[in-house]
């Protein structure tokens, strides 16, 4: 507190909301440059932009080389048909399982899996540190894997890829923790967005299954580095979008009924196809270490078993979903490509092979879709319409029930396929089989890998779904008036030796407010003339308001240091709402729910 | 979130690790640029051996093999605008009309205006049996766009398409889309004037049918079958002298019974016809006492025949009629009488066509003279010498 008066400049000053407030404090502001050079000035948080943009570049390079790589490893090992010849069906995938096996054992221990959970590890265990020998692991068994025909997909581990390449380059960096935590989920929006063909829904995917907010700094980062790594991949494997659909028209709002149909059977799939994967992985993994050599080849042979009848069941299966939009296999064949789909990935993920869930989550959602489109358009012709279309929301449907992320699913499907008219099915059976899943299988496909990997990740379902406190739930009513601005000394003596309160808030005519002690308000009364206005001897304090709306964990931070806070309207800072205390947050938070 | 203020130090590790950073990038980005390259290039390479082998299969016909060669071609390029095509061609070689159709249909989302793709379609509605859609996807076909000879694609579009209205027997859908194919028919291909002439014919115009052959005659003039459907076609229009010309030329160029028949039939025509132009009255006079000749020869044939056949005995009032218009002409009519009476050789030839018009089984099949005689009824009636 000051006695210097300046109640003229008052009125110009803005008045410090808590929000303001903690993006003044957030916000670094500090410019930083090298000695004698007035050209290159940077801010942290303007670097870390910077940095976002070349994380999307390194991962959005290491991503086209990821899939090439791939696409070369099928080729020679085999062949450039779709359907291979039935010697290298049957010998391929075992034989190179037995090399990924090996790879995995002695080097690469953490590239395991899909790529995902150890992302999220990485974020919330590990400090944002992604070992970059785990991306080169990744990138080398995944790639020997998916090419040899094993059933998983590229995108969980370009996502791994991207978060590796940005924590490693955090780390060259020397950047802060709290940066260095972040990066992690920036890189890995990168790697997806470059592996998906799809910025919009890898941004969408970081925020909902591996961050769980959208904090201001950390969007702008991912964003960016979505961006750049999408820009960097169309330019070197062309724009067009994953799946080619053909046109859709909704003919009868009736035809929902049937999208609804198809929400239900995949949720109550998706979580089938979850429990078979949480059930055998654990077993597995608990077998002698040595079996951990050939698992892998085991699941290859029976992948290569089920792919001399059903090839289709093998790699990622991107060619096949496209013929599927495309109507060319009947509901019967959908429905068995579906489940042996199911199969064989729950062989390969179930076995440690390194690979993503995506693709196969999408191909087993087009077929099982495909399927019942074609099953209710044979017995409702009016109802549905073809298979095409089914296929397209089944990739949505069980991509929302399977990964528990209901608002990429959407976005997914309107970005892989640049078709904005299936929207309104795949919003209505997404959230049907998303709500199912949530409902029956409580906790998401990755935190469960986490946690039997000794691991406990915060679930990011649990935390949209908490029930927040906010100020409205602690604040209490004022006991005594406040004092105004223009209340001389005397006034407010007389108003303080009636309040209960020891600490008395002050409302100025701006909005803005102070307090001040019963006890420094005497000991100024026995120094100051009793006129003196409450204005002059308040001149400079200023008390960060609340509003009742504002979260409690956010407002934590500004009660440290006051006795007591107004809480005011958002309508008129003048208007007083309640006040808020220390004692007043723990008591909330000690009321039981 | 904090920030902890980096220290100058830390800034200028920071300001070279970003700078140094981009070392790697560019490494990184020759990589990638080295190895998208050759995969491009390995992938174009794919597309077009699959495309080749799947052509090769098709022709063979080995249809199932081409759908495989050809799904695996778009494996590498989806959106390849040649394989697509091909790959739906084949699928209806193989008589999956359905999944032909689905794909011929998403192509046809894509590129509503491609003339391959609708006429493709036109021929799974062919296939499916849905005229209508067939006709609508034709015409379609007909003003679309196409990629390689479109005034050529355009035309085969409506050849195709005048057949089917003709095989549906839609005459007169047909002559509108004949006359645009000769409208559009370059004056050089003899091939497609001499099919426009043969549509036009099947329309019954058979002037333009004759026309068009003669075009297509003045560029291959010694095409036997031409020249047997442009003396046809004459003989259709009446015009003997041609008709004559033509199968005269045919005959020479590929000797047959039938061109010889009709040629002799047409000459019959020419040395019998009383009312050509330019005929002395002693010839017309010679000429109508042959017809009249011939004329009762019929009737007594077909009077015969009928008495025989029937049991009552009884010839039916026409008949009867034709008995009694030639016992009174028989009195009057001979070489002389013909020859000084104009209305007398007029009178005798109504009689003698009417005799060839009877078409009775009973009177069984006209020789060469009674088909002439036919004929030349048929380019005269009403007419008078």
């Amino acid at each position: 507190m000051t006695d210097s008066p300046a109640p003229i400049e008052e009125k110009q000053l803005p008045v410090p909301s808590a929000e303001s407030v903690a993006v003044a404090a957030e916000a670094p502001g500090r410019k930083w440059a090298i000695p004698g050079s007035r050209s290159f000035t940077l801010s942290e948080g303007n670097l870390f932009l910077v940095l976002a943009v070349v994380i999307g570049l390194f991962s959005g390079m290491a991503v086209v080389c990821f899939r090439i790589t791939i696409e070369w490893v099928r080729l020679s090992l085999l062949g450039s048909a779709l359907a291979p010849s039935q010697m290298r069906v049957v010998l391929v995938p075992a034989g190179a399982g037995l090399v990924v096996a090996f790879l995995v054992q002695r080097f690469f221990r953490a590239a395991r899996g899909s790529g995902v959970n150890q992302t999220k590890a990485a974020v919330y265990v590990f400090d944002g540190y992604v070992p970059f020998r785990t991306v080169i692991g990744k990138f080398v068994t995944c790639s020997l894997a998916i090419g040899s025909g094993q059933s998983l997909g590229p995108e969980d581990p370009s996502l791994q890829i991207g978060a590796g390449i940005a924590s490693a380059l955090g780390r060259r960096l020397k950047l802060s923790r709290d940066k260095l935590r972040l990066l992690a989920p920036v890189g890995a929006a990168a790697g997806l967005a470059a592996a998906f063909n799809a910025p919009i829904s890898a941004v969408l995917f970081v925020i909902e299954e591996v961050i769980g907010t959208w904090s201001a700094s950390a969007l702008g980062a991912i964003v960016l580095a979505a961006v750049s790594s999408a820009v960097v991949m169309r330019s070197f494997l062309g724009s067009e979008p994953m799946f080619r659909v053909p046109a859709y028209t909704l003919a009868h709002p009736a035809e929902l009924l049937a999208y609804a149909v198809l929400g239900v059977v995949g949720g109550v799939l998706s979580i089938a196809f979850t429990k078979i994967i949480v059930y055998f992985r654990p077993r597995l993994r608990a077998l002698p270490e040595w079996t951990f050599y050939v698992q892998p080849a085991a699941a290859g042979l029976l992948i290569g078993l089920v792919g001399l009848k059903i090839p289709q069941a093998m790699g990622t299966g991107y060619p096949y979903i496209d013929q599927a939009l495309h109507n060319q296999y009947t509901w019967e064949i959908l429905a068995v490509l579906g489940f042996a789909k199911i199969l064989t990935t729950s062989a390969s993920f179930v076995s440690g092979t390194p690979g993503g869930m995506f693709a196969p989550v999408l191909f087993i959602g087009a077929m099982i879709g495909g399927a019942i489109g074609g099953l209710e358009h044979h017995f409702f012709p009016r109802l549905s319409a073809s298979v095409g279309p089914f296929a397209l929301v089944g990739m949505g449907t069980f991509f929302a029930g399977f990964l528990r992320v209901p608002i990429t699913s959407v976005f997914m499907v309107v970005e892989t396929t640049g078709n904005y008219s299936i929207v309104l099915p795949v919003m209505i059976s997404n959230t049907i089989a998303y709500l199912i899943s949530r409902k029956y299988q409580d906790v998401s496909l990755f935190d469960l890998l986490a946690a039997q990997d000794g691991l406990e990740l915060p679930s990011m379902e649990e935390q949209r779904e908490q029930v927040v406190l906010r100020v409205e739930d602690a604040m209490r009513k004022p006991e005594s008036v406040s004092l105004q601005a223009g209340d001389t000394l005397a006034r407010a003596i007389e108003i303080a030796e009636t309040s209960p309160d020891g600490v008395l808030l002050v409302r100025f005519p701006t909005g803005r407010w102070a307090s001040i002690t019963k006890q420094d308000l005497r000991a100024k009364a026995s120094e100051r003339p009793k006129e003196t206005l409450m204005r002059d001897l308040l001149s400079t304090d200023r008390l960060p308001v609340l509003h009742p709306d504002q979260r409690l964990d956010d407002v934590l931070r500004y009660v440290q240091g006051h006795e007591v806070l107004p809480v005011v309207s958002r309508a008129g800072s003048r208007k007083l709402e309640g006040v808020l205390s220390l004692p007043d947050i723990l008591a909330a938070y000690q009321k039981p729910s | 979130m904090t920030i902890v203020p980096p220290n100058i130090a830390s800034r200028y590790l920071q300001r070279r690790v970003l700078l140094l950073s981009l070392i790697p990038l560019a490494l990184l980005f020759a990589i990638t640029v080295t190895l998208a390259r050759t995969y491009h290039v390995r992938e174009a390479g794919l597309v077009q051996e699959w495309y080749d082998k799947g052509n090769a299969d098709l022709i063979a016909g080995r249809s199932g093999d081409a759908i495989e060669d050809f799904r695996n071609a778009l494996s590498y390029d989806p959106e390849n605008n040649l394989v697509q095509p091909r790959l739906a061609e084949a699928l209806l070689a193989d008589g999956r009309v359905t999944e032909a159709r689905s794909y011929f249909l998403n192509l046809w989302d894509r590129a509503p205006g491609s003339g391959e793709v609708n006429l493709d379609l036109a021929h799974i509605s062919i296939r499916t049996g849905d005229a209508d859609q067939a006709i609508r996807y034709f015409r379609s076909a007909i003003y679309g766009s196409w990629d390689k000879d479109p005034a050529q694609q355009r035309r085969n579009a409506r050849l195709e398409l005048c057949k089917f209205l003709l095989q549906r027997g839609r005459v007169s859908d047909a002559r509108a889309e004949v006359a645009g194919l000769a409208a559009d028919t370059p004056a050089d291909d003899a091939d497609l004037l001499e099919k426009t002439g043969q549509l036009f014919s099947q329309v019954g115009e058979t002037g333009r049918a004759l026309s068009e052959y003669e075009d297509a005659l003045r560029i291959n003039p010694r095409q036997d079958q031409w020249l047997e459907d442009a003396g046809k076609a004459a003989v259709a229009v009446g015009d003997y002298t041609k008709a004559e010309t033509y199968l005269a030329r045919a005959d020479r160029e590929n000797p047959s019974d039938e061109i010889a028949g009709l040629r002799d039939t047409v000459r019959d025509v020419l040395d019998g016809d009383p009312f050509l132009p330019g005929l002395s009255d002693s010839e017309q006079a010679e000429r109508s006492w042959r017809a009249f000749q011939q004329g009762n020869k019929r009737l007594g044939i077909c009077t015969g025949a009928r008495d025989a056949a029937q049991s009552s005995g009884e010839t039916s009032p026409e008949l009867q009629d034709l008995i009694k218009e030639a016992l009174d002409l028989k009195v009057h009519v001979n070489l002389q009488t013909l020859g000084r009476q104009s209305e007398l050789r007029n009178q005798a030839m109504q009689f003698v066509f009417q005799v060839e018009e009877i078409n009775s089984p009973g009177c069984g099949t006209p020789d060469a003279a009674d088909q002439a005689l036919v004929l030349i009824a048929k380019r005269h009636s009403g007419s008078t010498p």
